[in-house]
């Protein structure tokens, strides 16, 4: 079983946490500060599993994780799961956001948590793989992303909220503090794994 | 493509760029507690939200929690939103609740009301919604609540694909959370179909579905296998363009296959000779397709094929039976070793540690031992070199144990702090085995000390003390070595120790070498003695008083030291009285006394005193004469050993607390003539060590609560409701739940090895709030302390919410027994305090190992072993089904082995196995034929000792 999911960039600062199994909040900041400790300090060469974690499940528990250029993604699984198999994992979820976002980086997490989330939860469900296609993953979210579409118009019309209407988050803003942070962090694909393209 | 990003919010956008500009914590912090005032105020504002408010502000709140702020309202908005009709709104709400909302919190009644409606609502996006929560959370409540409709919706043709397959794991969590809620019986057949659903994402959930139920139940669900077989060959000689959208980077289904074959590890190889021989196919299709080339050079493409391997691999190993997959397995992983990607050569040594343990491929392994070595030395990643380790250890055996551990030694100077521990004990470990010349095992030790002194733990040390006393043979080379070890400008305290026990015993004979006087040794010692603890300098001070013994000639060299000031005025009153009594002690006492106190130690199993230790604590009029008076004084060091408990005073310092105690109080040549029977210090220290060690833990409860008495006394008598028959389910296994109730759960991780054992136990707090006062006691009933030595290590007093801590103790097993250990556990939990008595599942059985021997053998030793007494029968009821495999596995989980061949009557079963003691081996044969017609079963044990005949029958007979 997958107990914990957790993405992070290099610094440390955590970019989505989902756990499948309860810990109180504090913890889970507590589990992501480890975890983020024990990953950061390797090499990018040494292999991709782990053990020595203490937060999370005691003896029977393996962190799997990749280095992208800025971002850990990290699984911690039990005994129960196949270490490829989730690293094939993390290479699909990683290739799923790729595509929803249209070369997806940093940014993208920050400014869309809750669709990332969505995502995850269509590749897994209570901490066990669920849908390990692509294609069909990709399927499941245009039609929420058709409902959404569909609600919003309804909104538009209903309820004149959005004046802004889809101006894009970061795309062409009237707002110049927000085109600044576009140039602090790049928007090519920084999730490309060194030496590995998609 | 897709595009998610084309809709956002962009109150939350600004949001999120205003945090991202501030230039300091404190900045960011300002903002948050702005919005979150802001978010607050509009909440409980008079104007009604609309569900886009919602939706934006709970999303705030969602980022905010992850830039690590607590966030403690919310959610009656966000559960708000569950009822709301519009999708993006639930999804919204239901997100917010699996993210923040726990399983206990009140708001859990109103989130089951709005699963239960979007259950059955007519729209299968809103029923995944539902299912997606639940598999998120998975609470007892909610399985009590919607639990038994889920099952409907997994096996009906009338549900969508992605409903079924979220089904399914959503079933899979809430058995998890509440294992006999759901009744699932009536489902079982149409489950195990779903192996044949034609969408693989149904198959993949229902597999992991089935997996969980097989290990609850395998016989219930058996008819998996024949279908997860025809599965997996589907899979596996399908071509990559077959399952399309199911091919990763050219591997067909590698989740899948992965899955089938894990689930296929929880039976024996089929029995079905079709399907058995369609598996081996498959199997060697996997590994066929490894020698391929590879159709991509992608590292995704040859992850994949890999995880398929791996796992097929692992199933070879698990079903143990065709030795020719085994070998190639063993090859496959041989070449993985020298791979160039890390990942393969860390996953080849944690299967081939699997496969060292086969008979089969023990052999084919030890072919690898010199690549695995150079792993050890040349990996730049710790996990791979920790691997490499276990591997080493796993495939040592009396051929290569000098090899091996003379290279674990050598790694060890360089090796990780973090895995320097666990290396120490296996080298000792395997050392003490596999030793055949124990001046080798002499040496071992000593290095170990030398090179990583400090993660030698006490009963390592206590070990070779053990085993050079017991054997003349190594006396002399010991005391030399130590010599020579100590002469090293600075070495650690744990080598001056085991030099000082050592010399002050065996001193003499290196005494004859100008180079080694006894003036030498004197003063080679009291160099060190400076710079060494308390404990040590006790140690020292009986190993000055063993030298007047030895050598007379430096008496007044060592009452000089005995004498000064620094010693006779120590602040450390144990040395201060240690100092006192010894300088009266060599003053006062005849050549003969000395001789007779000073005697060298008698050989090791020496139970007595640690029965005798405990008989003077409790009743001192008992004890004979000569030992009441030292009894009486006992009072004081006892006194001090309960005050200073939390640093769980070590043997030698206790016994030199009494010793010391006796002659201050008491004083004169009586109390002198009293020591006697626990000879002054090192020996006494560390010959009744292990069993001191237990006393001295055994009175630790008694400082706690109120009187050692009472603990044991609830202890023995009031096993907690359950215990019992838990501890009745690890007789045939070594890990498993031992306990477990609504705020705790109690794991069991054990390893036997001959004589010794590794019992780790896990105290799970299930509840969200800490426990404290969290103390685990051992209790060793009657005379099972004689029988058992244990090391406990001390458990953490809190126990945080959802944590789990582990308490280890190492186990030595003296002599046979038949009681069990106590766990005496108590805590608090808000306010009030918890207790709990359970058995340690440590049982005579577990120190079994199995043998193998062909049938002459077997016989001539039946034969042989023909005394009535010898022999135990039982015929009993069958209370399981008399399934062969089953049977064989309980019988190899006994510990005893499965030797075909022997028995005309293939039906039976004969197994044989050596129970290790400390004390002694004894072969055990065992044959238990079955009658199917009657569901009788008749066993029949035989083996040297009449009593180990009964206690091993006593317990296998209740496992049919």
């Amino acid at each position: 079983m997958i107990k914990a999911i957790l993405v992070f960039n290099n610094h440390g600062k955590p970019r989505l946490s989902k756990f499948y199994q309860f810990y109180p909040e504090d913890l889970q900041h507590q589990i992501i500060r480890e975890t983020f400790h024990l990953v950061s300090k390797r090499d990018d060469s040494v292999c991709n599993f782990l053990e020595g974690g203490t937060l999370i499940g005691g003896s029977d528990y393996k962190l799997i994780y990749r280095h992208y250029a800025t971002l850990y993604f990290v699984f911690c699984v039990d005994s129960s799961e196949s270490e490829l198999g989730i690293l094939d994992l993390i290479q699909v979820f990683v290739e799923t956001l790729d595509k929803c976002f249209e070369n997806v980086c940093e940014l993208d997490l920050i400014f869309h948590v809750d669709k990332v989330h969505y995502i995850l939860s269509e590749l897994v469900m209570g901490g066990m793989v669920l849908e390990t296609n692509m294609t069909e993953i990709i399927t499941r979210i245009e039609e929420q992303n058709k409902l959404e579409k569909q609600e919003s118009r309804e909104n538009l019309f209903g309820v004149l909220h959005r004046v802004g209407g889809n101006a894009g988050i970061y795309g062409k803003t009237n707002d110049p503090e927000l085109d600044s942070i576009q140039g602090h962090e790049s928007h090519s694909s920084i999730f490309l794994p060194k030496g590995v393209r998609l | 493509m897709p595009t998610v990003k084309g809709d956002g919010m962009r109150g939350l956008a600004v949001f999120i760029s205003d945090i991202r500009n501030c230039k300091s914590k404190e900045a960011e912090i300002k903002r948050i507690n702005k919005e979150l005032a802001n978010i607050r105020s509009k909440f409980k504002g008079d104007k009604t939200l609309d569900g886009y408010q919602k939706k934006k502000y709970v999303c705030k709140l969602l980022f905010i929690f992850l830039l690590g702020h607590d966030i403690d309202f919310g959610h009656m908005e966000a559960v708000n939103l569950l009822s709301s009709n519009k999708y993006t709104e639930k999804q919204i709400g239901y997100l917010f609740i699996s993210v923040l909302v726990g399983a206990s919190n009140e708001l859990m009644k109103l989130v089951i009301q709005s699963i239960k409606n979007d259950l059955t609502s007519r729209n299968p996006t809103h029923i995944n919604l539902a299912l997606h929560c639940m598999a998120n959370i998975g609470s007892r409540e909610m399985a009590d609540a919607v639990g038994s409709d889920i099952p409907k919706l997994l096996v009906s043709g009338d549900t969508i694909d992605s409903v079924k397959q979220s089904a399914g794991l959503t079933l899979l969590r809430l058995l998890r959370a509440s294992p006999d809620m759901i009744p699932i019986g009536e489902w079982t057949s149409r489950i195990i179909h779903l192996l044949n659903d034609q969408h693989m994402g149904v198959v993949t959930s229902a597999t992991s579905l089935i997996e969980a139920l097989v290990r609850k139940n395998p016989e219930e669900y058996k008819g998996c296998v024949s279908l997860a077989v025809s599965r997996l060959s589907r899979i596996v000689t399908s071509s990559y363009t077959d399952l399309q959208d199911y091919t990763y980077y050219f591997v067909p289904a590698p989740w899948l296959s992965v899955k089938l074959l894990r689930l296929l590890q929880n039976y024996p190889p089929p029995e079905d000779p079709s399907v058995r021989t369609r598996l081996t196919e498959c199997l060697e299709t996997i590994l066929n397709k490894a020698q391929e080339p590879p159709k991509s050079k992608k590292v995704q493409h040859s992850n994949a094929k890999n995880a398929v391997l791996f796992e097929a691999i692992n199933l070879i190993i698990h079903m143990d039976s065709d030795p020719n997959l085994l070998v190639r397995a063993c090859n496959q992983l041989g070449q993985f070793l020298q791979h160039k990607e890390t990942n393969l050569r860390y996953l080849a040594l944690e299967s081939m540690c699997l496969l060292a343990t086969s008979e089969f491929s023990h052999e084919a392994v030890k072919k690898h031992q010199d690549t695995v070595i150079t792993a050890l030395k040349t990996e730049r990643d710790v996990s791979v070199r920790q691997r490499a380790v276990d591997l080493l250890y796993a495939m040592c055996d009396r051929s290569n144990a000098e090899e091996i551990v003379g290279e674990m030694l050598e790694y060890l100077e360089s090796a990780d702090y973090s895995i320097r521990e666990e290396m120490v004990l296996k080298v000792a470990i395997l050392a003490e085995k596999y030793a055949v010349d124990y001046t080798w095992y002499v040496d071992v030790i000593l290095n170990l000390i030398r090179i990583a002194g400090d993660y030698v733990s006490e009963e390592v040390w206590y070990r070779v003390i053990q085993i050079v006393i017991n054997r003349d043979d190594v006396q002399g080379y010991a005391a030399k070595t130590v010599f020579e070890a100590l002469q090293a400008p600075a070495c650690h305290e744990n080598m001056v120790k085991v030099g000082g026990y050592i010399l002050g015993e065996f001193g003499n004979l290196i005494a004859g070498d100008p180079r080694s006087s006894p003036l030498v040794q004197f003063q080679l010692l009291h160099s060190k003695y400076h710079l060494c603890s308390p404990n040590t300098r006790g140690l020292l001070l009986s190993t000055y008083i063993k030298f007047i013994n030895l050598f007379p000639e430096i008496k007044t060299s060592i009452q000089e030291v005995l004498g000064s000031d620094n010693n006779l005025r120590n602040p450390d009153v144990e040395l201060q009285q240690r100092c006192i009594e010894y300088l009266q002690l060599s003053t006062v006492a005849s050549s003969d006394v000395l001789a007779t106190v000073l005697e060298e130690m008698p050989p090791f199993p020496e139970r007595e005193s640690s029965i005798l230790a405990k008989l003077k604590k409790k009743k001192p009029t008992a004890a004979p004469e000569g030992e009441t008076k030292e009894k009486e004084h006992r009072a004081i060091p006892q006194a001090q050993i309960n005050s200073s408990e939390t640093s769980a005073a070590p043997p030698a310092a206790s016994t030199t607390i009494t010793l010391g105690g006796s002659s201050a109080a008491g004083g004169g040549t009586v109390d002198l003539l009293g020591l006697e029977p626990t000879p002054p210090a090192p020996s006494a220290a560390v010959s009744s060590g292990l069993n001191f060690l237990v006393d001295v833990f055994g009175d630790q409860p008694s400082s706690t609560t109120n009187g050692f008495d009472s603990t044991f006394g609830s202890g023995s008598g009031g096993l907690t409701p359950g215990a019992e028959e838990n501890y009745k389910k690890f007789i045939c296994k070594q890990n498993g739940v031992l306990f477990e109730n609504d705020l705790l759960q109690i794991g069991i991780k054990s390893e036997y090895r001959q004589n010794l054992a590794r019992v780790g136990v896990f105290f799970g707090n299930k509840t969200t709030f800490q426990f404290t006062n969290f103390v685990s006691d051992l209790v060793l009933p009657g005379n099972l302390s004689s029988a058992l030595s244990v090391q406990p290590k001390p458990v953490d007093p809190t126990v945080d919410g959802g944590a789990q801590v582990q308490q280890l103790f190492n186990i030595e097993c003296k002599d046979e027994f038949s009681e069990a250990p106590l766990l005496n556990i108590s805590f608090t939990y808000s306010g009030k305090v918890q207790r709990l008595c359970l058995k340690l599942p440590v049982i005579i059985n577990k120190f079994l190992e199995a043998a193998e021997m062909n049938s002459e053998a077997f016989f001539t030793r039946w034969k042989a072993l023909s005394l009535p007494e010898q022999e135990c029968q039982k015929i009993f009821k069958a209370q399981y089904p008399q399934d062969t495999e089953q049977v064989k596995q309980k019988i190899l989980g006994f510990g005893l082995s499965i030797l075909l061949g022997i028995d005309p009557n293939p039906d039976n079963f004969v197994s044989s196995g050596v129970l290790h003691t400390r004390n002694q081996q004894v072969g055990c044969l065992v044959r238990l034929e079955p009658n199917k017609q009657m569901q009788m079963y008749r066993l029949t044990i035989r083996s040297t000792k009449p009593s180990i005949s009964q206690a091993l029958g006593a317990l296998l007979e209740t496992q049919f």
